[in-house]
């Protein structure tokens, strides 16, 4: 291959006084294309199949509730208190009322379906007692459920797994994973029907009932109503802090489990770890809606900065110099004569 | 485009081209190794396809980075179509579904590594002068879209981090329903949808615009040390 370029301070035989490439007109024969093609297409196989890419698994309800009870039941608590991540962004999500959607409605449907309820650490429950306690907290008035859920939210806090705070799932860089569920069956308080409630929502998530539930509510939103009770449980963003993926931990540039991620997204980290309000989404967005601007209009436009490329020179080291003699080969004589003249012509670009 | 001429302003004929292309001319003009590799290219009917008038500047692989970005638009609209096809279980379980999803994620990584690259040599040589910054505002489009599919991939990809993120960016980019509550980050079907069926046109439809002003406008003049202020 003969694609070299030569360095253009070199000595050749007939010096030139300026770095300016020939503008002779070649024949440039595509035959690189389907070479570097064909390399590029096995490079990238033998990536896919050495290195692979980012797959771990996701979590279910069903999974995280067995693995920490806990922390569902404080989610659940809260989305009747309206302290959970979902009710502050009801709105946004289209959901309508967490406390209905997560709780309430998932224990109506189940109704029917449900025998004897036997958590550990919480007493048994008939369906009877499940009907009783839907019934009760219908009836009350809003701010007495109000009441109920935030009385036993504070309850929740007092017996806070590992003896550390059992902070809300949206409290960023808590990593906090929930009360100690051992000890939530012994707490005494004016929960009303509250308690009955979130056993009766434990069990069905730990059987995998609120998933297919929250599911088959909302056909046309795979995984959304899912994702979003979810990320009110507190084991995704203690998961997340663990793994250094939150914002002050540059985690739009990380994925979990792989060492590869998403590196060109560096410039828009630096805007929302580092620059004033980007960790805000309206700060985030007009950081870079400013630095696109840049790339826009102040490069290619503003005099002194769009003459920075002529300055730098480094097109020195793009364009294609001739070897020494190169251009006075017979061949190239008899191709296209010795005219050194620009023709503005198309390309590969 | 005009047909290559000889200094006196004569048309190369088919036998010129046939002297001119055979193995002992090349292996003279471009030495041997580059003359065999090369030969495919010369095999009728495919020569046409291949052959091309470039300024001798231009002959450098600097110049084929935006070529090389869309070899990776193709690598990935190749595999996301199946992918799409055969769905997120499939992509996630089965060993070759797992594959081919690897594949999609290292094009993707080949894509945004070719383009910077373009980018970069499209600003070193000056190319975004004059009528050119319509491409260059054609190609920041492109890439800013590439972004945008780089996170509705992200969270299409049915895995631990698409459920985190749906929800993370949701809580900080999304703070108002769209279209009737249908858009959202943790709504995994409209995610799916808007990155196989929303943006990749978009996308191409920029790409083949991209193209036709490249081919439109022609390759920019070199800069040198010597280059007009006017032209800078």
């Amino acid at each position: 291959m003969t694609d070299s370029q030569s360095n253009p301070l070199a000595p050749t035989p007939n010096p030139v006084k300026t770095d300016a490439p020939p503008e002779r007109l070649v024949r440039h024969v595509f035959w690189k294309y389907p070479i570097i093609s064909v390399v590029l297409m096995a490079l990238v196989a033998v990536l896919a199949a050495t290195i692979g890419s980012p797959n771990y698994p996701k979590d279910t309800i069903a999974g995280v509730t067995k693995d920490n009870p806990g922390g569902a039941v404080m989610a659940f608590t809260q989305e009747l208190d309206g302290t959970a991540t979902s009710s502050g962004n009801a709105q946004e999500f289209g959901t309508g009322d967490p406390g209905q959607v997560f709780v309430l409605n998932p224990v109506r449907a189940a109704v029917p379906l449900l025998g004897p309820i036997t958590l550990a650490n919480f007493p048994t429950l008939q369906v009877s007692d499940v009907q009783q306690a839907v019934t009760a907290y219908d009836s009350a008035s809003s701010d007495q459920r109000m009441t109920w859920a935030s009385t036993y939210d504070t309850a929740l806090g007092t017996i806070p797994a590992g003896g550390g705070a059992a902070a809300g799932a949206g409290e960023m860089g808590a990593g906090s994973v929930g009360p100690d569920f051992a000890k939530v069956g012994s707490l005494k308080g004016d929960f009303g029907p509250v308690p009955v409630l979130v056993e009766a929502d434990v069990q069905l998530a730990q059987t995998g009932y609120l998933e297919q539930n929250l599911q088959s509510v909302d056909p046309g939103h795979s995984y959304h109503l899912v994702n979003i009770w979810l990320y009110d449980h507190p084991n995704m963003l203690a998961t997340a802090v663990d793994q250094g993926l939150t914002d002050d931990q540059w985690g739009m540039v990380k994925e979990r489990g792989f060492s590869v991620g998403p590196w060109y997204l560096t410039i828009p980290s630096v805007f929302h770890v580092y620059f004033p309000g980007g960790a805000t989404g309206q700060g985030f967005v007009l950081w870079n809606l400013g630095f696109t601007l840049i790339l826009l209009f102040v490069i290619p436009l503003v005099p002194g900065v769009r003459n920075l490329p002529r300055i730098l020179k480094l097109y020195r080291f793009i364009y294609r110099y001739p070897t020494p003699g190169e251009l006075d080969k017979p061949a190239f004589k008899e191709r296209y004569g010795g005219t050194h003249g620009h023709r503005d012509v198309g390309g590969a670009d | 485009m005009d047909a290559p001429t000889h200094a006196a302003g004569n048309v190369i004929t088919a036998e010129d081209e046939a002297q001119v292309d055979s193995l002992k001319t090349r292996v003279a003009e471009h030495g041997r190794l580059r003359s065999i590799l090369e030969s495919f290219a010369y095999i009728r009917p495919f020569g046409g396809m291949f052959g091309k008038i470039v300024p001798f500047y231009a002959e450098s692989y600097w110049y084929a980075l935006g070529g090389l970005t869309f070899l990776m638009f193709l690598f990935l609209t190749a595999s996301g179509v199946i992918l799409s096809l055969l769905g997120p279980f499939w992509w996630l379980t089965n060993p070759v579904g797992e594959f081919l999803k690897s594949f999609h994620y290292w094009s993707a990584q080949g894509f945004f590594f070719f383009a910077l690259l373009h980018l970069f040599r499209v600003w070193a040589t000056g190319s975004f002068r004059g009528r050119r910054i319509f491409n260059w505002w054609i190609g920041i489009a492109i890439f800013a879209l590439g972004m945008g599919e780089n996170l509705f991939g992200l969270l299409a990809r049915g895995d631990w981090e698409s459920q985190f993120v749906s929800m993370h960016s949701d809580n900080m980019l999304f703070i108002q329903p769209f279209f009737f509550n249908l858009f959202g980050p943790a709504n995994f079907t409209a995610d799916l949808a808007i990155h196989i069926a929303v943006l990749p046109v978009v996308i191409f439809a920029l790409i083949l615009a991209h193209i036709v002003l490249v081919r439109q406008f022609g390759m920019s003049k070199p800069l040198s040390s010597t280059t007009e202020k006017s032209h800078g």
